[in-house]
């Protein structure tokens, strides 16, 4: 297991350093000349030349790379042309809001997902219903789903907040976190008000996803031999469901999750932006719409590198899931 | 059984059983009024072909018959009072944790791969140091060590015997702290510890033939230690004489005949027991010897006629048989009760006795050997194939594995050759070479002159077929690669059709609706479309049943005399090999260790793998366990020093360690790996 974990390891850092290569692969490619855009349109051609040479944009490609790579391990992703601070400082300061939508999102997501796995697996009243409506509403796309949610739940219902992450205005912060640290319950379920909508929205196309995909290979699992051995012993049926049916029925189960969580982090960009979400996702569109390239640079290397990390872990729980995968990667 | 027994009331009692679920081709009556009870401690053994419904009996007394979709039951099935059919469910699972152990036909895919054994041991709530013991007493090496892995780092052999130590650890019975469903007053409540009935389907035609005898062995060892009945459901009159105090034989769904084993076997009363005797292909017969096919097929479950359901293929036959069915009677047995389910058991035709009625059926493969042409069709020479596996990241951790290691060997034109030995000895990597799907580390193949390919024919001929396409389009597109023009074509494909022994509307069947000796005939017309001087087949007949696996053989020795084809067979079924073919070659660990021909090498082997392999054989004597060939098939990874075989060998001295053996020409005819082959040869 540890010559695997570390192979895992070993590849992961490979990735990322691909990752940041593409990254400064598009970087250079941008047509905007980053020194003039920074100078401003009345500097002088001298001027440009200094600052060029004192920003190393005169130095072969490879160097240039080199410089950026280790600036992006010092943690420095250059400054934001719009919000003029430090990407990095901005990206912490947006991140949080990210996580927590994001923990709520993936919550949701397995909640769901596992109930309608097991729901229309075990065959039980009413599971193709459930499982004909799910689809349907993930079938929609995100952004028409988000706005008839913010319709029934806001504007007619009157029941839930359509944009922030508080009543109290945009906070940044792990404010759920704290709240929830602190004993902070009403803010807390202020909090779950804010969040749930967006959550939601997130949740419901990998939760049909990944569920599909459970209820699929937990069919599979419950008519293998095994199965019936697990019967003969006589142990309950939901024992021989979670303990002998679930577990071998992981492995596609955590592919299909580890791809459907790329997909939260697209999401996020969109929903943040539909709920005014103070997020990385927020941050990041502002930051498009604003040829506001550092930043877009620091969103894409966070974002990606969760990615990475992500699909990583995936790979260890699949082999913690099935041990016989371990002499197959 | 002693008379003490007698008077205990039986573990599990089975009461006009009828189960029958649906199939595309109709309900499939899979039980049809079947009784029967299991005394305490005895040894039943439940013999019939695939269809027969033997495993379905199995499945009902663990009270897993509900789980078959669609299936209805009627009927009762008791153990230790508790119905298990129906009824309180908590009850069924009070029997199951605390009275039942089950015991499937695959133990790789029989245990939870992804459970380490230690827990599935202890999931019916014993103490992880009782399923240590149960494991020990299973003959699992290094208990602790074991159940910390994973079934897939064990070998077959270890595996089954890790299913018969979970199948021996039922719970405890603790009166008083398990209430929820005491079984009702004339149950017995057992020992605690060990199950009273353990319910083996199939339990070692998975494995090979030595790891077989071994597990029989077991079997009776734990009968006679914990007094746990068995029932052990099986295909092979073979295991079931050598292991059963009672023998119950299953055809279509109804009991044929049941008695004590000595009865059933010495005095058969049932035309479907005599048959099926006369059929097996035993170890024990000379390949020149008459053996009687079971005339026509198996019934189609799904539409079984009203009357006797062997009557069509009945040599004994009468009209009252098509109209009849025949009720268990009371049958003259020597060794205890037994009854049978015929209207005439005793022969009512032209012959006298039971034995001189065989005659009457169809002889099969009794015929000359076929001629040996000119030339050779296979020749290996010194091939070698290595491989490594492991992870392979960087280099760390890989190992090599010997697959296939010096091994030469020639078939001559229109000969037959049979590669044998257990399960990893590298005789299906072998195969592969033969036929040039693999390309040897070193060593050379050469198929004869003018030949093309050989043409391969697998174990499982439904998966080598196309699914989507007909059996003519199959041949006929073998037609096409040859060349043969496109009107001929079909002619060419009728014929070769016939000749395999399908009619013509086999041409416009799809696998899926031919049985089991239909598609593996389809497969070998398709190989003949191609005009191969060379037949590979890799166990050709182990996935059927005796009755058609006979008549398989007869074929490939027809196509071997009007073809002048000749055979490669890969087997792990001696008695297939000696059926087959003129020459054996027995392969241990990626070597030949013994080859010559069929009849010296069974009457008198010059290798000690050979006879332990030839003595691990069942044969249809009643109660002669077969004595066990120690020790697992051994590991193709890495070197050994001196002779493989030696761990395992009953004469190994030491020159067997320090020295590696050769394979040795012996009189010019026989070759042996034994450097003891000649005292070998010389044993009376």
């Amino acid at each position: 297991m540890a010559r695997f974990l570390l192979a895992r390891l070993v590849a992961l850092v490979f990735i990322l350093l691909a990752l940041t290569l593409a990254v400064f692969i598009i970087d250079a490619a941008v047509p905007t000349d980053p020194v003039a855009a920074n100078l401003g349109a009345g500097a002088s051609q001298a001027l440009i030349q200094a600052t060029r040479h004192a920003l190393g944009y005169d130095q072969p490609v490879y160097v240039q790379y080199v410089r950026f790579l280790g600036r992006v391990l010092h943690g420095d992703l250059g400054t934001s042309l719009r919000t003029h601070n430090p990407v990095a400082a901005d990206l912490a300061q947006f991140a949080p809001a990210t996580l927590e939508l994001a923990l709520a999102s993936v919550i949701l997501i397995s909640v769901l997902a596992l109930l309608l796995g097991l729901w229309s697996a075990s065959g039980a009243p009413g599971a193709t219903a459930i499982r004909f409506a799910l689809v349907s509403l993930a079938s929609a796309p995100t952004f028409f789903f988000a706005i008839v949610l913010i319709f029934v739940f806001y504007s007619w219902l009157g029941v839930l907040p359509a944009s922030g992450r508080t009543t109290a205005g945009s906070a940044t912060g792990f404010v759920m976190t704290r709240d929830l640290w602190t004993g902070n319950f009403a803010g807390w379920l202020d909090g779950l008000r804010h969040v749930l909508l967006p959550a939601v929205v997130i949740a419901l196309g990998p939760a049909v996803a990944i569920g599909r995909v459970l209820r699929g290979s937990l069919v599979d699992a419950m008519t293998q031999d095994h199965i019936k051995t697990a019967r003969s012993k006589g142990i309950s049926e939901w024992a021989v469901l979670l303990r002998h049916g679930l577990r071998n029925a992981l492995t596609p189960v955590l592919a299909m999750a580890g791809l459907q969580l790329g997909l939260v982090l697209t999401g996020v960009i969109v929903v943040e932006t539909v709920f005014a979400w103070p997020g990385l996702g927020l941050y990041a569109s502002e930051a498009l719409v604003n040829s506001d390239f550092p930043a877009v640079i620091g969103v894409t290397l966070v974002l990606g590198g969760v990615y990475v990390v992500i699909n990583a872990a995936v790979d260890v729980l699949q082999v913690l899931a099935d041990p016989r995968l371990k002499d197959q990667r | 059984m002693s008379t003490g027994d007698a008077v205990r009331p039986p573990v599990a009692e089975i009461r006009d059983l009828r189960v029958s679920f649906p199939s595309p081709k109709g309900r499939v009556q899979s039980l049809r009024s079947v009784s029967l009870n299991i005394m305490p401690g005895e040894i039943v053994a439940l013999v019939g072909e695939s269809g027969s419904g033997k495993s379905v009996l199995g499945q009902s007394i663990l009270g897993l018959a509900a789980w078959l979709p669609g299936v209805e039951i009627t009927g009762s099935v008791q153990v230790a009072g508790v119905d298990m059919l129906g009824g309180d469910e908590r009850r069924r699972r009070w029997v199951q944790r605390h009275l039942l152990g089950a015991v499937f036909q695959d133990p790789l895919t029989s245990l939870n791969p992804t459970t380490r054994i230690g827990r599935q041991l202890t999931e019916r709530g014993i103490t992880l140091q009782q399923a240590l013991a149960n494991l020990h007493d299973a003959g699992v090496p290094q208990p602790a060590l074991r159940a910390r892995q994973f079934p897939y780092e064990l070998s077959g052999g270890l595996r089954q015997r890790t299913s018969i130590a979970m199948a021996l650890g039922t719970a405890p019975i603790v009166s008083g702290a398990d209430g929820d469903g005491i079984p009702a007053a004339g149950g017995q409540v057992g020992t605690g510890g060990a199950p009273q009935l353990i319910i083996a389907d199939e339990p070692t035609t998975a494995l090979d033939v030595s790891v077989q005898a071994q597990i029989v062995l077991l079997f009776d060892r734990l009968r006679r230690e914990h007094g746990c009945a068995v029932l052990f459901v099986t295909h092979d009159l073979g295991v079931a004489a050598s292991i059963a105090d009672r023998i119950v034989v299953l055809y279509a769904g109804r009991i044929c005949e049941v008695g004590p084993a000595r009865d059933v076997l010495a005095r058969s009363s049932h035309w479907y027991t005599r048959a099926l005797l006369a059929a097996r292909i035993s170890v024990d017969t000379p390949a020149t010897a008459p053996i009687r096919a079971i005339p026509g097929t198996p019934p189609n479950p799904a539409s079984l006629p009203l009357g006797c359901a062997f009557q069509p293929r009945c040599v004994n036959a009468q009209d009252h048989c098509q109209e009849a069915l025949p009720d268990p009677m009371p049958r003259p047995t020597k060794d205890g009760p037994g009854f049978v389910a015929c209207f005439y058991p005793e022969p009512l035709l032209t012959a006298v006795t039971p034995a001189a009625a065989y005659d009457l059926l169809e002889v099969a493969a009794a015929m000359d050997p076929p001629a040996v042409r000119p030339g050779t069709a296979l020749e290996l020479i010194s091939v070698t194939k290595r491989f490594t596996i492991g992870t392979g990241r960087f280099g760390i951790g890989t190992r090599v594995v010997h697959a296939v290691s010096e091994v030469s060997l020639a078939i001559e034109s229109g000969g037959a050759l049979a590669l044998v030995g257990e399960s990893g000895c590298g005789k299906t990597t072998t195969l592969r070479i033969a036929c040039g799907l693999v390309t040897p580390t070193s060593g050379s193949v050469r198929w004869g002159a003018d030949a093309g390919r050989p043409q391969l024919v697998f174990q499982d001929a439904g998966s080598s077929l196309t699914p989507w396409m007909t059996v003519g389009a199959l041949i006929e597109e073998q037609l096409a690669r040859r060349g043969v023009v496109h009107k001929e074509r079909t002619a060419g494909m009728l014929e070769l059709l016939a000749r395999v022994g399908l009619d013509a509307r086999a041409a416009s069947a799809r696998a899926r609706n031919l049985s089991g000796g239909q598609r593996q005939r389809a497969a070998i017309a398709r190989a003949l479309a191609a005009q191969p001087r060379l037949l590979i087949c890799d166990e050709p007949v182990s996935a059927l049943d005796a009755s058609l696996a006979i008549r398989i053989l007869e074929l490939l020795q027809t196509l071997r005399r009007d073809f002048g084809v000749a055979l490669m067979v890969v087997t792990h079924d001696l008695g297939v090999a000696r059926r087959v073919a003129e020459r054996i070659a027995v392969m241990y660990r990626g070597q030949i260790v013994e080859e010559g021909p069929v009849e010296m090498l069974f009457t008198a082997p010059m290798h000690p793998y050979t006879e332990g392999l030839l003595a691990a054989i069942p044969t249809t004597e009643p109660g002669r366990l077969a004595p066990k060939l120690a020790g697992e098939p051994p590991s193709p990874i890495g070197t050994v020093q001196g002779c493989a075989f030696t761990p395992r060998c009953p004469y190994a001295r030491p020159r067997c360690t320090s020295e590696a053996p050769v394979l040795r020409d012996l009189g010019g005819v026989r070759r042996s790996a034994c450097h003891f082959a000649e005292e070998l040869g010389a044993k009376p």
